[in-house]
């Protein structure tokens, strides 16, 4: 369960450029659900992502993740949060050009010194399960869009985190490789990942494995967020 | 004022040190009347996010206070040859009357200084800044101590002039000598404080190995609190015993008394690791003791006490050190045979 209670995010406070990303914002997440965050651009949806995934802190108000409040952590305990909890998708995927998908995939695992042949053998296994087997080798920057895609996800699914963060995932993808998307958003669904998407995209926000979508506008959510 | 290097240093880095202090202070002020966890209110998300930052800055600050102790002397024991009648750093700093009153803050503030770091390290160690209010406390009440050895220090060194005639340590550590505290210290009894230290470092020694082998358990509050009384015993009676029964067999002439000839080349600098390890021995145990009330803290329940463990050896490392140069030096000395 991820709790926001009444979240602000205010940048360039005091000063005569102050935005108010996020204002006053309540919203309850439930476990093994899919959310959308809709909106237009500047709604505020990627700062609430941010506030969500912990790698932004509000200005006001308190997180909490599994009855664990995340905001007044420490730098050094927010990030283990933020590497175990949370699983980060990228609207450009984000990855690191000159090393190879098999390499991108497990590079957010590295701080935690596991055995390499066990991450080896993990980061593998996500991608054959997200088709790239035949790319493992191939450097990030040969990939096609949907590709790069999928191994955002796998990368952000190494560390088997049980909350998957993705921000306008499709927003460089066709129809097709949008519906494919939502194909594995249901089967990290059905796996028991918790999944919250910012996006504008219609095929995104009406799929049916949405459980919620959730309307924003300048910082403040459309209708009932708690 | 006489433009040394380490004048400058000194007088820079406690403009420096008290400068960020008083600051911190003032940050600290806030966390004591403002401080809740549980609200999430802009002004404390800002007191969260500022005192991770303070606390690192201050760390640095602290870590220079301390080791500008022996900067301190050392600088007095460099200006000497300056001073007629001045042998050593005790000369240097009887030329008037602030240099003595600065030692003794530096050392007052030494320990006070070491004590902030080790709480600090506990406190960083919990997820909701469990110590944030007694290490802010601490804050408080060391900031304007830094603040007056800044400002004393700063007399001291502005009315330094090359022409004062001034006391050497055979005079100030004399029976009878100018100097209270000098003919006071000299006036003590040597043996009984021979067996003191040996007393008071072997109980802080051992208090410490035991606290370091077996303080899991309930033991361990027990063994932390005897660690830091003795720790400051060992403190008091290391440094009286050093003037008193120590430095004569390091000089080889049992009249000669001086706690600061002991850190010149001609002695081998052998005073900077006995005072070095006395010193942090005396810190690392007191920091052991005065971390027990942490242990109820729940969520220091596990890393208090290893912190404690980590003190402790590191105490009865430093102890058993300091206790064997001591050896060394009595044994080794003509005056011995």
């Amino acid at each position: 369960m991820i709790e926001l209670r009444n979240v602000r995010k205010v940048f360039n406070e005091g000063r005569p450029d102050e935005l108010t990303a996020v204002d006053g914002v309540s919203l309850a997440i439930a476990p093994r659900t899919v959310t959308v965050l809709r909106g237009p651009s500047g709604s505020g949806k990627t700062s609430l992502l941010s506030l969500i995934g912990a790698m932004a802190r509000p200005t006001s108000g308190r997180i909490v993740v599994d009855g664990r409040e995340i905001t007044s952590l420490p730098e050094r305990f927010l990030t283990d949060v933020r590497r175990r909890t949370f699983g980060f998708v990228f609207q450009q995927g984000n990855l690191v050009r000159g090393v190879t998908t098999l390499e991108n995939v497990m590079l957010p695992a590295y701080p935690l010194g596991e055995p390499r042949p066990a991450l080896l053998a993990r980061a593998r296994g996500l991608l054959e399960m997200l088709d790239l087997g035949h790319r493992l080798r191939s450097r990030a920057e040969w990939l096609s869009g949907g590709e790069a895609q999928r191994a955002a996800i796998a990368r952000a699914l190494v560390n088997a985190p049980k909350v998957i963060i993705a921000d306008e995932p499709t927003a460089h993808l066709d129809t097709k490789l949008t519906r494919e998307f939502m194909e594995i958003v249901a089967r990290l669904k059905a796996e028991g990942k918790t999944i919250v998407i910012a996006s504008h995209d219609p095929i995104v926000c009406d799929d049916p494995v949405v459980d919620r979508a959730v309307g924003m506008r300048d910082g403040r959510l459309d209708g009932d967020g708690a | 004022m006489i433009l040394h290097p380490g004048v400058l240093a000194l007088l820079a880095g406690s403009l420096l040190v008290s400068a960020l202090l008083v600051a911190s202070a003032w940050n600290g002020l806030v966390i004591l009347r403002r401080w809740d966890l549980s609200s999430g209110s802009a002004v404390q998300l800002a007191l969260e996010r500022r005192t991770y930052l303070v606390s690192t800055i201050v760390g640095y600050v602290l870590a220079f206070e301390l080791v500008s102790l022996f900067l301190y002397v050392y600088t007095a024991d460099a200006l000497a040859p300056m001073f007629t009648g001045a042998m050593c750093a005790a000369g240097t700093l009887a030329a008037n009357g602030w240099g003595y009153p600065v030692l003794v803050l530096r050392l007052a503030n030494f320990v006070l200084a070491g004590l902030w770091l080790v709480v600090n390290r506990a406190d960083t160690l919990g997820h909701d800044y469990p110590l944030v209010r007694p290490k802010y406390a601490l804050l408080l009440a060391l900031a304007p101590l830094v603040l007056a050895e800044a400002v004393l220090q700063a007399r001291f060194f502005l009315a330094l002039e090359p022409e004062v005639i001034t006391s050497c340590c055979g005079s100030l550590f004399s029976r009878g000598g100018p100097s209270a505290v000098g003919a006071g210290l000299a006036a003590l009894p040597a043996a009984p404080l021979g067996v003191a230290l040996y007393a008071t470092a072997g109980a802080a020694g051992g208090a410490g190995a035991a606290l370091g082998r077996w303080g899991r358990g309930g033991a361990g509050v027990a063994l932390a609190v005897l660690l830091g009384v003795a720790a400051a015993l060992a403190l008091v009676a290391g440094l009286a015993a050093l003037v008193t029964w120590v430095s004569p067999y390091v000089y080889e002439l049992p009249t000669h008394r001086c706690p600061f000839c002991l850190l010149q080349a001609e002695y081998g600098w052998i005073g900077y690791p006995l005072y070095g390890t006395l010193l942090g021995g005396a810190v690392c145990g007191m920091g052991a003791g005065v971390l027990v009330p942490a242990r109820r803290v729940p969520s220091l329940a596990a890393a208090v006490p290893a912190l404690q463990r980590r003190l402790a050896i590191a105490a009865a490392a430093l102890f058993g050190l300091f206790a064997a140069l001591v050896s060394w030096k009595v044994l080794a000395s003509h005056l011995a045979a």
